[in-house]
């Protein structure tokens, strides 16, 4: 028995243009770091690059002044920061799911845009860090926070759920930027092998950390690579999970709840997928990658946002009727007046972003759709938002006693600082397209029909082991079968 | 830049070795030397070169740097600081002394007992041994320590030669007064005239009488514009002279409160409050309390007590009462003589028929045990009805006393200042001496006092404590000394008699009206002196004097001068009765006739406390508007005139007219619009608004840079003198109110005012109480959950806790105050209380519920909802849900239960406010204490700072701590002395403020401490206790009384 066709997963169809070769797949991706940054990047960083120089100025004012320039308030102490905090967190998570669990279940589709989402990862992690030190009283002794021994017997509070979540985001970030970058080494050391000016070998040289693609290094890669990834796949669920009980571990309606663990996972991988599809789509029709990320990996990833943003809509609805189950007076208060209160349209916004949205990827004409999945894209990530906002806002703007009850409204500052961030993602994101490579060159040949062992031999049909036509610095399938 | 010489190095020898590069060099040395300066030019930078050369940019570059290094270095200059150590004696660094004194409010005296750090007063605190004050405070009082360091105090004497004002020194002032009353000696005083506010100081009286002997033509005028000259006018007309009522809260079984905000605004309000909460106390189901009716047109502190509230206008009381009287002559047999007669047949409109059956026979049920009390405003016929009535039911005497006035000879004011005027006029006037007041802001409108002083060409001789209004017209404008900076000495509403102590010397050299009185008197100028030769009247042995004053310094009480009631007083029925003819039915009131009613502000008063920042900046004790005043309407007016909270109206009334914005107040009168003294200064000074401009603010700004300092000087408020005629000084009819179509920002600090149902305040009737003594526990019930960690064993040592009997509370807002002043309490700004950031620790919460005959919540009855209080600070949860969430640790708890800020670790997550069910936490979202938003705030400000509470920067989380720094004073005494804490030890600021004695603090673990005993009272409840939070602070429930043939 021989293969019949090349590598393929079963019953599907190739995951990439069969015509492509290897060595386009190499130009196609090395081409965009080393050919000159097309007009439409510069235009776009520098229109990013400006949103940067915002969050520092609204950095500055908030640093000069004091939290009081956003409009935080007393009920609503946390407003638009956790929300981006959360929202950012959120979005990273795609990252992780795509490289770290859908390789360990082996779906190989993930190779032409693992690399993409981890960068979103790093860099939503970033923004969503920037957010627990601007956001305190007293930014400067932001350190507090850590366990760092010092002569002032300040120690911090292990039992606060802040606490965990500096652990869970740094253990995050610290394991994603790894994984990014362990996955990056072979693809840095091909941009070094590439290279036709001396800085530019000497930096991707130091950067791919001696590289020669020899089989021991594959061996030893491939192990670290499946480590990281077995350390990263429990993040996922866990560093969300976590930032969920910032919530769920307190005492007010409407964050006081069980179902957020799951809920918020399940949100955030939604957010993720909706953030890479926006990014994605953007990136493959400016760079023309079509070949590798094809429509095949677009409708996958609508399956998973229309699972997750179905999963999220019972996580709504199991809400309110426990709300109205548990017969908690406070707690029924809180949904009804987050669905008919001062903020029903924040409420409504995010049911209509993030249930009825994602309800279009039932029809597989929506499903490869570039324009209904683009804009489907954008507002899941919009009703993410809301859904954040939504939980705290409106659950802290009217709690237990209602003397002191508010109303809570942003100020320019809070825009700037939100869109600061979104240009910071966007800038280190457009600096990320244009220095390394941006598909996992090594992982994508891998899934090529030439990488398959058997590749040429079907036709000849005896069966017999050939490699001479394969590519030294290609992945050999080991990387699916490390023990190999 | 000057050249910098070069160092010159020692010329070498002649005899040294010299040296050569080479054969060329050594042969022909100059030509050599030639060759080489052409290659290596050293001198380019001199001549040849044009501009800045690359030597001369690293010069000037090294020099920059180096002068920016020293910028860094350069010498400080010499501060030297000198050690305690030669330290006055009574005056130890961080320990407090506190001082007797007394404050004159509203004809009352008030004996304080001031706090002092090493000479500077930070603290009020009532006097237990002075029967006004019996320990307690009023807000105003509390308040007053901000008075004395407002920074916008008139610093110096003014003198207007030319144009302008201009400074001058005392000196100076003191060589004019003193020219003047010498050339008045020649007519006796005959163009000399004195206005001044009522006074209680009999050195005042004294230096009158020697005034008067020495220049018998000059006379004294009395005005202030919130006063009790219709309750003397009323005395005079029922007695035949003017007396002060004190009644007997405490012991009556009815009161019946006619427009009478005894609870708040009324004069003797410490003494009422104290009395009230006494009467109403209750400690079993089965004990009797008094049962409260008020009749009023706005709704006041006394009405939201009122067992029963009859919403009517003011102008309506008198004919109530009147047509009670008749009831109660008719029905009930009381011989009321000829009083009567002229009563009969007075009907008055909107009053339901059980209001006065039921009252008037309530009120024969309580003979010698009920008090009818007439609010100031109303006329004097109304008080002379109510004490014919008093007398009548047998009160007189017994919960209703009379005490002889302070000054006899104050007549009815408006006479008094029309005269006066009149002599202005008629330019009979050359000197006019205003002793205090602000009589060009506050005299009613009709009498143009400004215009017709101006046109009179009299000088204007202005003792203020600010550049206020009247000092545009002031010749002379003098500094007015605080009371808590001169001597003085004052009587009380019952005649007690106290001196008035300093306790500091006048910050800005300001006099008191004694100490100008005297100079004009010719005795000596400082007020130690007068008031000594006030005692020495009855003290003429110099030993005695000695002792007394002392005495009466210490305890600020002089005991040998108590003042006995009248006994029971003769009523002139004949009088009354004349008077009592003259309420007649006026024409109908409606949107076309509305009926205004002038009250004095609850916190700023007529306006004198203007400036005070933290009055402004407190919540109106029922619409929680802060920095800023409203015309009141009833929900029903509101509609029918089409106006909404915050509209900008135009009330006009007799060709006078103002503007201003109205605020619908559910339980207000219809067809009546109360308006609140005192606001719209355009010279109050930099809170309470020193500009004529006003700042409209539509909403919040978003862009918060430009955010509202809240000294930015604008006017505050709205000015509501223009309407208030020398004829409507209390409520007048005939306005009518139109739409500007403008609308004006009022920013309050609770915006919900309905509980949802949800067992906040809670409340019952006595029936039901009686039938359920622990009904609250049921609605709060502790959760039965196992702990997550091994409970803290709290029973040994102190256990702190606190309790809050929301039948005391009257929600007067003293405790608020208090704690400010306690705690070093910013003040934010208008601007940042409409965003939600006021910083009060404690708050009195006030929400409205359906009456007693709609019983479920729900859709409340906007038209006549009862009202219910609730003081909320830090309950010191036992399980606190903000200590676990803090990642910090910088909340925690202590040994004794105290939930503690550590300041100095709190980083600012506010992820403990956030966590706090009761909401209690209070962020500094700006930096409120200070630069750089705000400005540095002014020295004189920062004085009134307590030295034993930290001050908070920008970024803290911050809340009620029990008053820590008391506790642990307390706990420091008691080691001190050997001895173990007892009850009362420790006294919290609130505590120690409220008029009512509902806040009682104390340790738990004391079986007879007070605290211990209140918390096991059957009608206590732990606020949100089922949320498991166990709170040491307990609520005690609000029985209400109601008479269910009201109902």
């Amino acid at each position: 028995m021989g293969y019949i066709v090349p590598i393929k997963e079963l019953g599907e169809s190739p995951l990439v243009d069969p015509k492509i070769t290897m060595h386009e797949v190499t130009d196609l991706v090395s081409k965009v770091s080393e050919n000159r940054a097309p007009r439409g990047w510069w235009f776009a960083f520098l229109f990013a690059a400006s949103f940067t120089g915002i969050l520092g100025i609204a950095v500055g004012i908030l640093f000069w002044f004091g939290v009081g320039v956003w409009g935080n308030n007393s009920p609503t102490y946390w407003a638009w920061d956790i929300t981006n905090f959360v929202w950012w967190i959120g979005i990273g998570h795609a990252g992780t799911l795509i490289s770290a669990v859908l390789f360990l279940f082996r779906q190989k589709w993930r190779t032409a845009i693992n690399r993409f989402a981890e960068a979103m990862t790093i860099f939503a992690v970033m923004c969503a860090g920037m957010y627990p030190g601007l956001h305190v009283g007293r930014a400067w002794y932001a350190y507090y926070m850590f366990p760092i021994p010092n002569q002032m017997s300040l120690w911090p509070n292990f039992k606060s759920p802040l606490m965990w979540d500096i652990f869970a985001v740094s253990t995050y970030f610290t394991v994603s930027l790894l994984f990014w970058y362990v996955g990056l080494i072979p693809d840095f050391a091909t941009l070094r092998d590439r290279a036709k000016t001396a800085i530019r070998r000497k930096v991707y040289a130091f950067f791919a950390l001696g590289w020669l693609g020899s089989n021991r290094h594959w061996q030893n890669y491939e192990r670290a690579y499946l480590i990281l990834a077995a350390f990263s796949t429990p993040l996922v669920l866990s560093v969300h999970s976590v930032v969920s009980f910032d919530f769920a571990t307190s005492v007010i309606p409407g964050w006081h709840t069980t179902i957020f663990p799951p809920y918020f996972v399940a949100g955030a991988v939604f957010s993720g997928f909706a953030m890479v599809m926006t990014l994605m789509l953007i990136t493959r029709a400016v760079y023309g990658v079509k070949s590798v990320v094809t429509m095949k990996h677009l409708e996958l990833m609508n399956k998973i946002m229309l699972t997750t943003g179905s999963l999220v809509g019972y996580a709504y609805g199991m809400e309110f009727f426990i709300a109205w189950y548990s017969g908690n007076d406070y707690e029924m208060f809180t949904f009804t007046n987050r669905a008919t209160g001062p903020y029903w349209w924040a409420y409504w916004t995010m049911i209509s972003c993030n249930v009825i949205t994602p309800q279009i990827f039932w029809f597989k004409k929506m499903r490869t759709s570039i324009p209904v999945m683009f804009v489907a894209s954008i507002l899941i990530n919009i009703g993410m938002w809301f859904e954040r906002f939504v939980i705290i806002v409106t659950s802290l703007h009217r709690d237990f006693i209602p003397s002191s009850w508010g109303y809570f409204r942003p100020t320019i500052i809070d825009v700037f600082t939100y869109m600061g961030t979104l240009g910071f993602f966007f800038t280190a994101f457009l600096l990320f397209i244009r220095w390394i490579p941006m598909i996992a060159i090594a992982e994508v040949k891998a899934t090529l029909p030439s990488a398959d062992p058997h590749f040429g031999h079907a036709h000849a049909g005896d069966g017999e082991h050939h490699h001479e036509d394969k590519p030294s610095e290609a992945a050999p399938d080991a990387a699916l079968v490390p023990g190999e | 830049m000057s050249k910098r010489d070069a160092y010159e190095f020692a010329k070498p020898r002649e005899a040294a070795p010299q040296f050569w590069k080479s054969l060329e060099e050594k042969a022909e040395p100059e030509a050599a030397k030639k060759r080489a300066e052409a290659e290596f030019p050293f001198n380019l930078t001199k001549d040849e070169e044009p501009g800045l050369g690359r030597r001369g940019f690293m010069m000037f570059a090294g020099i920059t740097a180096a002068i920016a290094g020293l910028e860094g270095c350069a010498r400080r200059p010499v501060e030297k600081i000198v050690p305690y150590t030669r330290m006055p004696e009574y005056s130890l660094p961080g320990i407090s002394y506190h001082y007797a004194t007394v404050r004159h409010e509203r004809g009352e005296a008030i004996g304080l007992l001031v706090e002092t750090h090493e000479g500077r007063p930070t603290k009020i605190e009532g006097n237990p041994d002075h029967p006004a004050s019996l320990g307690a405070t009023d807000v105003r009082t509390q308040a007053s320590i901000f008075d004395l360091y407002d920074p916008d105090r008139s610093t110096s004497v003014k003198h207007k030669s030319g144009g302008a004002l201009e400074a001058a020194k005392l000196a100076e002032f003191d060589a004019w007064l003193a020219g003047k009353i010498k050339a008045y000696e020649a007519d006796q005083g005959a163009k000399l005239r004195f206005l001044s506010p009522p006074t209680n100081s009999p050195t005042y009286l004294r230096l009158r009488e020697a005034i008067r002997a020495k220049l018998p033509h000059a006379r004294f005028h009395t005005f202030t514009p919130v006063s009790e000259t219709n309750a003397r006018e009323g005395a005079r007309i029922a007695f035949g002279q003017a007396v002060s009522t004190i009644n007997d809260y405490q012991h009556a079984k009815v009161i019946l409160a006619l427009d009478s905000d005894f609870l708040q605004t009324e004069p003797g309000m410490i003494r009422a409050t104290r009395q009230f909460a006494r009467g109403r106390r209750l400690n079993t189901p089965n004990e009797p309390i008094s049962r409260l009716y008020v009749v009023e047109p706005s709704y006041t502190t006394t009405g939201a007590n009122a067992d029963h509230r009859l919403r009517l206008p003011a102008r309506d009381v008198e004919r109530y009462l009147a047509a009670l009287a008749t009831e109660l002559s008719t029905k009930h047999g009381l011989s009321l003589g000829a009083v009567a007669t002229p009563l009969a047949g007075i009907k008055v409109e909107g009053v339901p028929e059980k209001w006065i059956k039921v009252v008037a026979a309530e009120l024969a049920g309580a003979k010698n045990r009920s008090v009818i009390a007439v609010g100031s405003r109303q006329p004097a016929r109304v008080h002379a009805l109510a004490h014919a009535l008093n007398a009548a039911l047998g009160n007189a005497g017994q919960t209703v006393q009379h005490f002889p006035v302070a000054d006899p000879e104050e007549t009815e004011q408006i006479a008094d200042l029309k005269a006066l005027l009149s002599d202005l006029d008629a330019k009979r006037v050359e000197t006019l001496i205003v002793l205090g007041g602000n009589p060009v802001y506050d005299v009613p409108a009709d009498l143009k006092f400004g215009d017709r002083l101006a046109t009179s060409g009299a000088t204007l001789v202005q003792l203020s404590s600010h550049e206020d209004e009247t000092t545009a017209k002031a010749a002379w404008h003098v500094p007015l000394a605080h009371e808590y900076e001169t001597w003085g000495d004052q009587r009380g509403l019952d005649g007690t008699y106290s001196v008035q102590q300093p306790l500091i010397a006048p910050l800005h050299g300001g006099l008191s009206p004694i100490e100008i009185l005297g100079r004009i008197a010719g005795e000596a100028p400082g007020g130690y002196a007068l008031v000594q030769g006030t005692l020495r009247a009855s003290y003429p042995q110099p030993l005695t004097l000695d002792r007394e004053w002392k005495k009466a310094l210490q305890r600020g009480v002089v005991t040998g001068a108590v003042t006995r009631p009248f006994p029971a007083m003769a009523v002139r029925e004949a009088d009354v009765a004349a008077a009592a003819a003259q309420i007649k039915p006026g024409k109908a009131l409606g949107t076309d006739n509305l009926e205004i009613n002038f009250a004095p502000d609850p916190k700023i008063f007529d306006g004198r406390h203007a400036n005070n920042a933290w009055l402004m900046e407190l919540p109106d004790p029922m619409t929680k508007i802060v920095w800023d005043n409203a015309a009141y309407f009833s929900p029903t007016t509101a509609a029918a005139l089409g106006i909404v909270s915050g509209d900008v109206v135009e009330i006009a009334r007799e060709g006078n007219k103002i503007e201003i914005a109205a605020w619908i107040l559910p339980g207000h009168a219809d067809n009546s619009v109360t308006l609140h003294l005192g606001w719209g200064r355009t010279h109050a000074g930099r809170f309470g608004g020193n500009e004529a401009e006003r700042d409209w603010g539509k909403g919040i700004d978003t862009y918060p840079i430009t955010q509202k300092l809240p000294e930015n000087g604008k006017m505050r408020g709205f000015n509501v003198g223009p309407l208030r005629t020398s004829d409507t000084l209390g409520y007048g009819e005939g306005a009518k109110v139109t739409k500007t179509g403008k609308t004006y920002q009022l920013t309050q600090t609770q915006e919900h005012h309905s509980m949802e149902g949800r067992p906040v305040a809670i409340d019952a009737t006595l029936a039901e109480y009686k039938q359920t003594p622990s009904f609250p526990q049921y609605r709060t019930p502790d959760p039965k959950v196992l702990p997550l960690w091994t409970p803290v064993d709290y029973t040994k040592g102190h256990r702190w806790g606190m309790s809050i009997d929301l039948n005391a509370c009257t929600g007067c807002n003293a405790c608020v105050i208090a704690c400010q002043s306690e705690n070093n309490i910013p003040v934010v700004g208008k601007d940042q209380v409409q965003r939600g950031r006021e910083m009060h620790w404690i708050r009195i919460d006030r929400y409205y519920r359906n009456g007693y005959a709609t019983t479920k919540d729900g859709n409340l009855d906007e038209k006549d909802p009862l009202v219910a209080v609730q003081p909320v600070a830090c309950v010191q949860c036992e399980e606190a849900p903000c200590e676990n969430v803090c990642p910090v640790n910088a909340t925690e708890h202590s040994p004794e239960g105290l939930n503690d800020m550590a300041y100095n670790r709190c980083i600012g997550t506010r992820y403990c406010a956030n966590n706090c069910p009761y909401k209690v936490r209070r962020f500094n979202y700006l930096e409120f204490q200070g630069e750089p938003m705000y400005g540095d705030l002014p020295e004189v400000t920062k004085m009134a700072n307590n030295p034993n509470v930290t001050v908070r920067m920008r970024g803290v989380m911050e809340k009620c701590t029990y008053c820590v720094q008391r506790i642990q004073e307390g706990k420091i005494a008691s080691k001190r002395d050997s001895r173990p804490m007892k009850d009362g030890d420790v006294v919290t600021a609130c505590q120690q403020a409220c008029p009512a004695e509902a806040i009682v603090f104390g340790d738990l673990n004391d079986p007879t401490a007070r605290v211990t005993r209140a918390q096991k009272r059957d009608r206590g409840y732990r606020l949100l206790s089922e949320l498991g939070t166990h709170p040491r602070t307990t609520h005690l429930a609000k029985i209400r009384n109601p008479n269910t043939e009201m109902v």
